[in-house]
């Protein structure tokens, strides 16, 4: 009972957070630093995960191989996408660089239907031995992956925001963009590396998800609602709290369809989201601030 | 006697024409929400869909496959299409509204969202996937022509009546003081609870309209289903509408509403002459274009076609 | 006695309206200057004005002979000059010593002695530095702000208000910190609403209204003043 409990559930709750925290994290830097929600991130993600596949195509490897070069060009269209349209409306009111955002998020998303259709497609993969752990956890070694990469991939994170001169100045730009300035601190700079993490960061968790999953292309937009909770939920400007965020809404979201009483599933899966959303609007009314503090506007 | 290319001609003019002047409601209602209150709705489609399914339900025949039955009078179907869509805005408006307009939009994606979700799932409500395709039209002629110019007439005449009450309403104390808080945040914050209670007030009337035009979509092509969910026909197309015919301006979000929808719809007369495997391709194609066309808008024409004019401001 | 930085007939303000009118000031390396005039009176745009915060219409500002007008503060701050906002001058959800690393992100070297001397002017920092600024007192705070304007090695460090909400206590550790600073060879020039405390320690001083020159001299001097200290310093 327990051990299905861990293993078809929490499990999974655990490997979606991940997916989502990736995200998330980019949401919660963007926001913190260029003030605004950016909605073509889950759209970047989709794109992280096609680019991952054309990888695949072209060389032939196994998409591990594949996912920092994914990475790095999604990495790259960010920044170029930053620099045609959102830099160009700096000097505007944030909430239309927001609106701007949505155009983004379809031009990516029908830019990659355009070039790779819609049909649904996955990396090549073959039948996974589950490993076996304690004689009675079972967890399939693409699990292990995802969890163990994402954990490397944040605290690679917090040690460059902790230790490095750029990482401390994205974080000081996040705490007081006024003070930056004066101090002399090059938001420029500032902007381009937010971009390049949060680009990169979508990548993997989009690679992540079409790993676990398949590969569609509104695989991205039915995460923006998750990961923007997940964002919230871990106060914004926050990427520890972001992935607080994740784990926490990724693993609601499973445990909501575990038949906790009897045999009925407690929602039913096709709602899943909707316990996001529920995350989401609860911690607007009660707590916007967040679990660690973040921001509110 | 008309020839039959003409007649076709005619019928397409028209048909333009009568979603045209839908998509004129919406985007008046987002009018009232973004240029008069500077509220950001992201779901448009969430309220659409509410709005088209609800008139569905009230208005259609009795029938196994969903709830219905009701058999009700066609503008009663508007009144409880708008109903419901005003309720469902009140809700999430007072969740949100008091924050930043960001979370104002997250709240009304997750709307939509859900409701995307809700309308495909349950099946004895909406019929689930295969949507409601008894939906009863007003005004059916033996000549379709007459049909198509009498549906015309009552849309026209809806938009006129909108137009007119917004107008209106936009002139009056009420409305001066929404742009006053839209333009002065500071101000906006000192008078304190009444703004959330004005702000709340524009919210839900905007989407009652957007309740209304699903619910005239719906008539107008006797079908709902749960695709009016997707983000892009409605809630991006509207954006764009509004955006390029001038936020803040009625008549700019109603030219708007017009020009891209037939933009939109002539366009697609291009790429369905293209082959079907490139047809599907073209379709994305032009999709990706109204992005960069928002684009483009946004940063050289941020105003619009029709700005909002600016009104004589009394100085202390 | 070479001048530090000139500023002549500055003009501009905030969007359409000009909140100064033609405001002059000059100070060399040694000294200690005040600006003090009466609310409203522009003493804080003129600051700003001269940092490259608010835009300037018309009038030079020279900075150790080189014209510096409108230019922006990234670049001041690599030419020597340092500004304390008055409010809102710490990064408050970063480490007392983060902050100073912060003042410190222009320069690609020395930034370990510069830090060593900001604790020898401000040792109080020392033994907070691995503390989250937003949770040390106000007179702190502003050590911390001062702290981090230092980094740079700056030629002229301008304070807006560094008195602003602090008890005679904690302002007289702040105002000897000025003078030691000002002692270790750095022109200060402060925006002050507390003239009098303000006054007795600087060598020069202006008083401003209507965003123009009022009065200027020697700070005893406009102290001693009774049509200043009646009008503007409220006795």
């Amino acid at each position: 009972m327990l051990i299905d409990f861990i293993n078809n559930y929490l499990m999974n709750g655990i490997v979606l957070g991940c997916i989502y925290a990736l995200g998330a994290i980019g949401i919660t830097l963007l926001f913190g630093i260029l003030r605004f929600s950016h909605f073509a991130h889950g759209d970047m993600m989709t794109l992280g995960a096609y680019l991952g596949l054309a990888g695949v195509w072209i060389t032939g490897q196994p998409v591990w191989i594949v996912l920092p070069i994914a990475m790095a060009a999604t990495a790259g269209v960010a920044v170029g996408i930053d620099r045609a349209f959102y830099h160009p409306l700096r000097n505007a009111p944030t909430i239309v660089a927001v609106i701007a955002s949505f155009g983004v998020a379809l031009m990516i998303r029908s830019a990659i239907q355009v070039i790779f259709g819609v049909e649904i497609r996955s990396y090549a993969r073959g039948f996974e031995r589950p490993i076996l752990l304690f004689d009675a956890v079972r967890i399939l070694p693409r699990h292990v992956w995802i969890i163990g990469l994402t954990v490397v991939l944040v605290v690679g994170l917090q040690l460059f925001l902790k230790m490095t001169r750029l990482g401390k100045a994205m974080r000081a730009v996040s705490d007081n963009p006024s003070l930056a300035r004066v101090t002399g601190i090059n938001t420029r700079a500032v902007v381009i590396a937010t971009w390049l993490i949060g680009g990169a960061l979508a990548a993997a968790g989009g690679v992540f998800l079409g790993l676990d999953t398949q590969l569609d292309t509104n695989l991205g937009w039915n995460l923006v609602l998750p990961m923007f909770a997940a964002a919230v939920l871990g106060g914004i400007g926050q990427p520890v709290g972001a992935v607080l965020g994740g784990l926490v809404v990724g693993i609601a979201e499973e445990l909501a369809t575990y038949p906790f009483f009897g045999g009925q599933a407690l929602l039913s899966p096709a709602y899943k989201s909707a316990v996001a959303f529920a995350i989401l609007i609860l911690m607007l009314i009660i707590r916007p601030t967040g679990i660690l503090k973040g921001r509110v506007f | 006697m008309i020839s039959d290319a003409n007649l076709g001609l005619i019928m397409y003019a028209i048909a333009l024409m009568n979603i045209g002047a839908i998509y004129a409601i919406l985007s008046l209602g987002l009018n009232l929400q973004w240029g008069v209150a500077g509220l950001f709705n992201a779901g448009i489609a969430g309220f659409f869909a509410v709005g088209a399914y609800t008139s569905a339900i009230l208005t259609a025949p009795d029938s196994p496959d969903f709830l219905g039955g009701f058999e009700l009078p066609i503008p009663l179907g508007w009144v409880g299409a708008m109903i419901v869509s005003g309720a469902l805005a009140l809700v999430i408006g007072a969740a949100t509204i008091r924050l930043r307009s960001d979370y104002l939009a997250i709240g009304t994606i997750g709307i939509a969202e859900i409701l995307r979700l809700f309308l495909k799932n349950e099946e004895w409500l909406t019929n689930g996937v295969r949507g409601i395709t008894t939906v009863p039209r007003p005004f059916q002629f033996d000549q379709p022509l007459l049909s198509e110019l009498s549906f015309l007439g009552m849309t026209l005449t809806l938009l006129l009546i909108a137009y007119v009450a917004i107008e209106r309403s936009v002139n009056s104390p009420w409305g001066r003081m929404m742009r006053a808080i839209r333009d002065n945040e500071v101000a906006a914050a000192a008078m304190g609870k009444h703004v959330e209670r004005r702000r709340l007030e524009a919210f839900v009337l905007g989407s009652m309209l957007m309740g209304l035009g699903g619910a005239l979509m719906s008539q107008y092509f006797r079908f709902i289903g749960p695709e009016a969910t997707e983000p892009f026909q409605i809630t991006f197309l509207v954006w764009v509408m509004l955006i390029a015919g001038g936020a803040g301006n009625n008549r700019g979000a109603i030219l708007g509403a017009f020009l891209i929808w037939a933009i939109w719809s002539m366009t697609e007369l291009v790429t369905r002459q293209l082959p079907p495997d490139w047809a599907v391709r073209a379709g994305y194609l032009r999709i990706f274009l109204v992005g960069l066309l928002l684009q483009v808008v946004l940063q050289r024409f941020a105003r619009g076609l029709l700005p909002e004019r600016i009104r004589q401001r009394i100085r202390p | 006695m070479s001048l530090l930085l000139e500023a002549r007939e500055l003009v501009g303000g905030y969007g359409g309206t000009d909140i100064l009118n033609g405001v002059s000031l000059s100070l060399s390396r040694e000294e200690i200057v005040v600006i003090v005039g009466p609310n409203g009176a522009g003493k804080s745009t003129a600051m700003k004005a001269l940092f490259g915060l608010v835009t300037v219409r018309s009038g030079t500002v020279w900075l150790d002979g080189l014209d510096v007008t409108n230019a922006a503060p990234e670049t001041l701050v690599k030419r020597g000059m340092a500004y304390v906002p008055q409010e809102a001058n710490v990064f408050t959800t970063m480490t007392v010593e983060e902050n100073l690393d912060m003042g410190a992100y222009t320069r690609r070297s020395g930034i370990q002695a510069a830090k060593d001397r900001v604790y020898t002017l401000l040792p109080a920092l020392k033994a907070k530095r691995r503390q989250p600024a937003g949770e040390l007192s106000g007179g702190q705070r502003q050590m911390v702000a001062i702290g981090r304007a230092l980094m740079v090695d700056p030629k002229l460090l301008m304070l807006d208000e560094p008195s602003a909400g602090l008890s005679p206590k904690v302002l007289d550790e702040i105002l000897d910190a000025i003078l030691a600073i000002n002692r270790s060879g750095v022109g200060v020039l402060m925006v002050e609403q507390n003239a009098k405390a303000a006054l007795s320690m600087a060598h020069r001083g202006y008083v401003l209204q209507g965003g123009k020159n009022r009065f200027e001299g020697p700070g005893p001097a406009l102290l001693a003043n009774r049509e200043i200290a009646e009008l503007f310093l409220g006795g």
